[in-house]
C-alpha cells in the first residue's frame, strides 16, 4: 500500500488506486489508477473491451473491485453499495441511462431520494407528489430540458430526451462528482454540444466530472486531462493539450505505445 | 436540491406534446382499465339476474364476497410481486399450509378451553406468521440461491402442499372454536368482518402501492431493475419486503378460508394462485413487470367470482368459468397491448 | 404443477414404503410363521395398493385394514400409492404404470375412471400380475381376480331413504333437494348418484333434484357451490353430499346460514370430523362403507389366489359389502366401530 506512486493524496477529489476486477478467468481491469480534482474534467476513453464500463460500475458503487482502494477526499471509503456512493454525492449517469421507463420525469429524478408528505404518512413512505413534480420541472427547464406532460412515463419520450432527463438528473444532484458514460449517445449534434455545455458548467461549478466518450472531438474539446484505457489497463495519463485526435486514436487502438 | 442548478444555457426548451395520448373520448376510455372492467362487471350482473332474478340478492352478493375475500388477498400480494418483476406461485399452497397449522393450533387451544375469540386470534396470528415464513423463504430462494422466482416459488410450492399432507394425513382438521363459522355470517349487507377487512386492507395496499415509496420502487424495480440499483435502492431488501408481503397475505388468506370452512383443509387452497395470477391479469398487470393498478385487480377479482356464482346460481355447466376466464384475459391482455402500442413514439 | 407435488410425495412415498419393508422384515423374522405348511406359501409377496387420492381418509383406512391383513397373512408387504390430493385418471394412470413396470406380485386398483384405466388394467393382467379391484371397478371385469366394492348404488339408495325420513316425506307434496359430487365420472361418485334417483324416482317421486355440483376434490369450491344453492333456492330442504369435500363444505355452508336442522343433510364415508358433526345434527345421517373390510378382503383375495399358483378357487369374482346407516340415533359404540380409522404412521 505504501508505494503508491500518485501524487499527494488530497490533492484528488475521487480516485482509484490500482484497482483490478476479472469475471472468471477473463481480466476486465488491472491495476488502473486514475483520480478527478474538483473542477477539473477528466476524459475516459478507450476501445470496446478496455473496462471502461467496468471502471465506471466500481466508481459508482454498483461493483466491489477485487483489488486496490477507492478514495475520496484523501480518505479509503468501502463501497459497498450505490447508496452510499450516492450519498457521498457522486452521481453517474450510466450508459443505459438508468432510467425506469415506466416511471414519470418526476419519479425518475428523485428514484430513491423521494420526497414525502408531512407527519405520520410520511414517515410511512408517502409521497408529495405535487412537490416532486414541481422541483424537478425547475430543475429540468434551468437545464434547457423541456419537460412534457408529467404524468407520462419516460418510455413516451424520445430517446434524446431521455437521456436529457437522465443528465439533468445527474447533474441536478451531483456534490462532488459526476460520471457521464457516453452522455451524447441518442443526441443529435446540436443537442450533444449541449451536453459539453453542461459539463463545462459543471466543472465551473467545482464538480469534479469524469467524462466517458468514444467521440474523440468532444474530449478534446471539453477535457483538462485524458486516460486511455487499453485491455484493461491503463495506458497513458496526460493532459488533453498532449493529444491530438490523431495521437489520441493511436494510443486507444495501441498503435502508439503506452508512457 | 433546488440549489444545485448549475447551469443555463441558452438554447429553448423542447417543445411540449399534446395533453393526451388518445385520440378520441372513446379511446382514452379503453385507456383506463379499471373503468372498463367496472363496466364489465355490472354488465355481468346484469346479465345474471336477466337469466335467474334470485342472483340480485344480497344473499347472492354476499357468497361473491365471500369467494372473493381470500382470492382478494392473494391477488393483492400477486400485484406487487409481478409488477415488481416476478411472480409467486405459492400463494396457493401457502393458502392452505398456514390454514392447516392454524386449525392445530386452533384444535389444540379449543380443546384445552381457551376462549374462541382468543383462539381465533391466535389462529390469525399463527396464519400471518406461516405466510411470512414461506414469503421469507421464497425471497431467500431468489435473493440468495439466485432462484428465478417461477422456480423458487413453484418449490415452495410443492414444499408447502406436502407438507400440509403430511401434517394432515390428509384430511380436513377440525375440532375448532365453534363460534368461528360465525364470522363468516354477513353483518352488514352481503359484508362480513373478514370481507369488511379485506377491503379495508385493498384500500391502504392500494394507497401504498399508487402514492408511496414502497409502491414506487416495486414500479421502478420491475420495470428496469437496473434504475433502482442505478438509483441506491436496495433492490434485494426491497424484493425480500415484496414476497413477505405476498406470504403474509396469502397466511391471512389461508386465515379466511378456515373461517369460511371452520375447518383447516390440506386441499384448499390448491389452484389459487392461477385465480391471483387471472385476477392480476385482468385487472391490466404485465407479466413482464412494472405494470399494473391496484383498483384493476380487485375489479378483476370481484370478476372472477362474480362468474362463479353466477354460472351455478343460473345452473349453467360449471366448466363455462374456465372458458369465461380464458376469455376475459384474453381480452384483458390484448387491450394491453392496444394500449401500449398509442404509447409508444419512435425514439 | 400437479405432477411436481406428484413426485415429491410419491418420492416420500416410495421411500416410506422402504422404510416399511424393512421394518416388515425385522418384525417378520422375529414372529412365528402362521400360515400354511409348503415353501412356496412362505414366499414374501408384494402388493401395491393403487388408490385414487391417497390423502382420503377413506382409502387411508382401507390401507390400515390391507396392511393389518397383510400382517396377519405373513410375508406380505403392502405398499400405498396415489396421488396425493387429485383423483382423477390423468394423475393415476402414470402411478399405475410406474407401479405394474417394478412387476409387484399383486396389485389392488381403486380405478379413478372405468374406461381410461382399462388399458392399465389389461396391461397388467398382460404382465401376469393379478388384479384386485376396490372400491369402483373398470368396464371390462373378464381379466380382475376380484372386484370388492361398498355398493355404491345401495349406498345412494339407502342415503334417499334418510333423507325421505328425515324430511318426514309425505306423497302429494313436493321437496326440493341438491347433490354435491367431486367429479362427474368417478363410478362411487355416478353410482351413488344413480342409486339415490332410482330410489327416490321409485319411492319418493316427490322429492326434485333441482341441481347438482361438483368440487373436484376441494372442499372450499363445494362450500362456493352450496352457499349459492342455498341462497338460489330458498325452499332447499335438503343436500346429499356424495363425498368427503361435500360434506365439509356443506357443514359449514349450513351452520353459517344458520340452517342446521332446517336443511337436512345426509353425508357419505364415516369420517371422523363428519362423525362428529353428526353427533352435534349438523348431518342427519350418514352412509357409512367398510373400507377397511374392503382392503382386508383384497389383501386375502390376492394372497390366497398367489399362493394357491393363481387357483380362481374359494374366490369371488365379485364382492359387495353393505352400507351402514349412522344416525343420531346409532349407539355410540356402533359409531365409533363405523368411524374410518385414520393412518397412524
Amino acid at each position: 500500500m505504501s508505494e503508491i506512486p500518485a501524487p499527494t493524496a488530497s490533492e484528488y477529489v475521487y480516485e482509484v488506486r490500482d484497482v483490478g476486477k476479472r469475471y472468471g478467468s477473463v481480466v476486465a481491469l488491472e491495476d488502473v489508477t486514475l483520480g478527478v480534482r474538483a473542477g477539473e474534467v477528466v476524459g475516459l476513453v478507450g476501445d470496446n473491451g478496455a473496462g471502461k464500463s467496468t471502471l465506471v460500475k466500481i466508481l459508482s458503487g454498483v461493483h466491489q473491485s477485487d483489488s486496490g482502494t477507492v478514495l475520496l477526499d484523501g480518505r479509503e471509503q468501502l463501497w459497498k453499495s450505490t447508496h452510499q456512493v450516492i450519498e457521498a454525492g457522486i452521481e453517474t449517469l450510466y450508459q443505459d441511462n438508468g432510467l425506469a421507463p415506466n416511471l414519470a420525469v418526476a419519479a425518475n429524478v428523485f428514484l430513491g431520494r423521494e420526497l414525502t408528505v408531512k407527519g405520520p404518512l410520511g414517515r410511512l413512505g408517502f409521497l408529495d407528489k405535487k412537490k416532486m413534480d414541481k422541483l424537478a420541472h425547475e430543475d429540468l427547464e434551468a437545464a434547457g430540458i423541456g419537460v412534457p406532460a408529467s404524468e407520462r412515463s419516460v418510455s413516451q419520450l424520445s430517446g434524446g430526451q431521455r437521456q436529457a432527463v437522465a443528465i439533468g438528473r445527474a447533474v441536478a444532484w451531483a456534490r462532488k462528482v459526476i460520471i457521464l458514460d457516453e452522455p451524447t449517445n441518442h443526441l443529435g449534434a446540436r443537442q450533444a454540444n449541449e451536453v459539453l455545455d453542461v459539463i463545462r458548467a459543471a466543472k465551473a461549478k467545482g464538480l469534479g466530472v469524469i467524462f466517458i466518450s468514444h467521440t474523440l472531438p468532444h474530449v478534446l474539446e471539453v477535457t483538462d486531462r485524458i486516460v486511455v484505457l487499453r485491455l484493461g489497463r491503463l495506458v497513458r495519463d496526460a493532459p488533453t493539450s498532449e493529444f491530438d485526435n490523431e495521437s489520441l486514436l493511436g494510443t486507444i487502438t495501441g498503435l502508439i505505445g503506452a508512457t | 436540491m433546488t440549489n444545485q442548478t448549475v447551469f443555463r444555457p441558452a438554447t429553448a426548451p423542447v417543445s411540449p406534446s399534446p395533453k393526451h395520448d388518445q385520440p378520441n373520448v372513446v379511446a382514452r376510455f379503453f385507456a383506463n382499465q379499471t373503468a372498463v372492467l367496472i363496466i364489465v362487471l355490472i354488465g355481468m350482473v346484469v346479465l345474471f339476474a336477466l337469466i335467474n332474478p334470485a342472483f340480485f340478492s344480497i344473499g347472492v352478493f354476499g357468497n361473491i364476497l365471500v369467494d372473493w375475500a381470500p382470492i382478494a388477498l392473494i391477488a393483492i400480494g400477486e400485484t406487487f410481486v409481478v409488477i415488481s418483476g416476478g411472480i409467486d406461485l405459492s400463494v396457493g399452497s401457502t393458502i392452505t399450509i398456514s390454514g392447516v397449522v392454524a386449525a392445530f393450533a386452533m384444535q389444540a387451544m379449543t380443546t384445552a378451553g381457551v376462549s374462541d375469540a382468543l383462539s381465533i386470534v391466535v389462529g390469525a396470528v399463527v396464519s400471518l406468521l406461516v405466510g411470512l415464513l414461506v414469503g421469507l423463504v421464497n425471497a431467500v430462494l431468489i435473493n440468495e440461491a439466485k432462484l428465478v422466482p417461477f422456480i423458487a416459488t413453484l418449490a415452495t410450492l410443492g414444499a408447502g402442499a406436502g407438507m400440509a399432507l403430511v401434517l394432515t394425513k390428509g384430511g380436513p382438521v377440525g375440532g375448532g372454536p365453534p363460534t368461528a363459522i360465525n364470522l363468516s355470517v354477513p353483518v352488514l349487507g352481503p359484508f362480513s368482518y373478514p370481507v369488511i377487512v379485506v377491503i379495508v386492507l385493498a384500500v391502504i395496499a392500494g394507497a401504498f402501492l399508487h402514492r408511496a415509496r414502497f409502491g414506487r420502487y416495486t414500479f421502478a424495480i420491475g420495470g428496469n431493475q437496473f434504475s433502482a440499483v442505478a438509483s441506491g435502492i436496495s433492490v434485494k431488501r426491497h424484493i425480500l419486503k415484496v414476497y413477505l408481503l405476498s406470504g403474509g397475505l396469502a397466511g391471512l388468506a389461508g386465515m379466511v378460508t378456515y373461517l369460511t370452512l371452520a375447518s383447516g383443509s390440506p386441499s384448499s387452497g390448491l389452484g389459487d394462485e392461477l385465480n391471483a395470477i387471472a385476477a392480476v391479469v385482468i385487472g391490466g398487470v404485465s407479466l413482464t413487470g412494472g405494470v399494473g393498478r391496484m383498483s384493476g385487480t380487485i375489479i378483476g377479482s370481484l370478476i372472477l367470482t362474480t362468474v362463479t356464482s353466477g354460472l351455478i346460481v343460473s345452473n349453467i355447466d360449471p366448466n363455462w368459468n374456465q372458458v369465461v376466464v380464458a376469455i376475459l384475459i384474453a381480452a384483458a391482455v390484448t387491450l394491453q397491448t392496444l394500449r401500449g402500442a398509442t404509447h409508444r413514439r419512435k425514439s | 404443477m400437479v405432477q411436481h407435488v406428484n413426485r415429491i410425495v410419491a418420492a416420500t412415498a416410495v421411500s416410506l414404503s422402504l422404510a416399511l419393508v424393512a421394518s416388515g422384515c425385522s418384525s417378520g423374522a422375529s414372529e412365528p410363521s402362521s400360515t400354511g405348511s409348503s415353501a412356496a406359501a412362505q414366499k414374501p409377496l408384494t402388493i401395491t395398493l393403487v388408490v385414487g387420492s391417497s390423502s382420503d381418509p377413506f382409502f387411508q383406512a382401507m390401507k390400515q385394514g390391507a396392511t393389518q391383513e397383510a400382517q396377519a397373512e405373513g410375508n406380505v408387504t403392502v405398499k400405498y400409492q396415489g396421488d396425493a390430493t387429485t383423483y382423477s385418471p390423468a394423475t393415476q394412470i402414470p402411478i399405475v404404470n410406474q407401479i405394474l413396470a417394478q412387476s409387484p406380485d399383486g396389485l389392488m386398483l381403486a380405478p379413478t375412471d372405468p374406461v381410461a384405466l382399462q388399458a392399465s388394467v389389461t396391461r397388467a393382467a398382460a404382465s401376469k400380475i393379478p388384479v384386485v379391484l376396490v372400491d369402483s371397478k373398470v368396464n371390462d371385469l373378464s381379466k380382475v381376480t376380484s372386484f370388492i366394492t361398498g355398493d355404491n348404488q345401495d349406498g345412494g339408495a339407502k342415503a334417499a331413504d334418510a333423507l325421505a325420513t328425515a324430511l318426514g316425506y309425505a306423497s302429494g307434496k313436493t321437496y326440493q333437494v341438491a347433490v354435491g359430487l367431486t367429479s362427474a365420472t368417478a363410478t362411487t361418485n355416478t353410482d351413488r348418484l344413480a342409486g339415490f334417483k332410482a330410489q327416490l324416482a321409485a319411492k319418493y317421486p316427490g322429492i326434485q333434484i333441482v341441481t347438482t355440483g361438483y368440487s373436484q376434490a376441494n372442499p372450499k369450491t363445494a362450500n362456493s357451490n352450496i352457499n349459492n344453492w342455498l341462497t338460489a333456492y330458498p325452499d332447499l330442504a335438503g343436500i346429499f353430499a356424495i363425498d368427503g369435500t361435500n360434506a365439509q363444505g356443506a357443514a359449514a355452508a349450513l351452520q353459517a346460514k344458520g340452517l342446521v336442522g332446517k336443511v337436512k343433510l345426509i353425508g357419505y364415508d364415516a369420517y371422523k370430523t363428519n362423525v362428529d358433526l353428526l353427533r352435534q345434527g349438523v348431518f342427519t345421517a350418514l352412509v357409512s362403507q367398510q373400507p377397511a373390510e374392503e382392503g382386508k378382503q383384497a389383501v386375502q383375495t390376492l394372497t390366497k389366489y398367489i399362493r394357491s399358483g393363481g387357483s380362481s378357487d374359494g374366490i369371488q369374482a365379485a364382492v359387495t359389502l353393505p352400507n351402514i346407516i349412522l344416525t343420531k340415533d346409532t349407539s355410540a359404540d356402533d359409531l365409533t366401530k363405523a368411524t374410518y380409522v385414520e393412518s397412524a404412521s
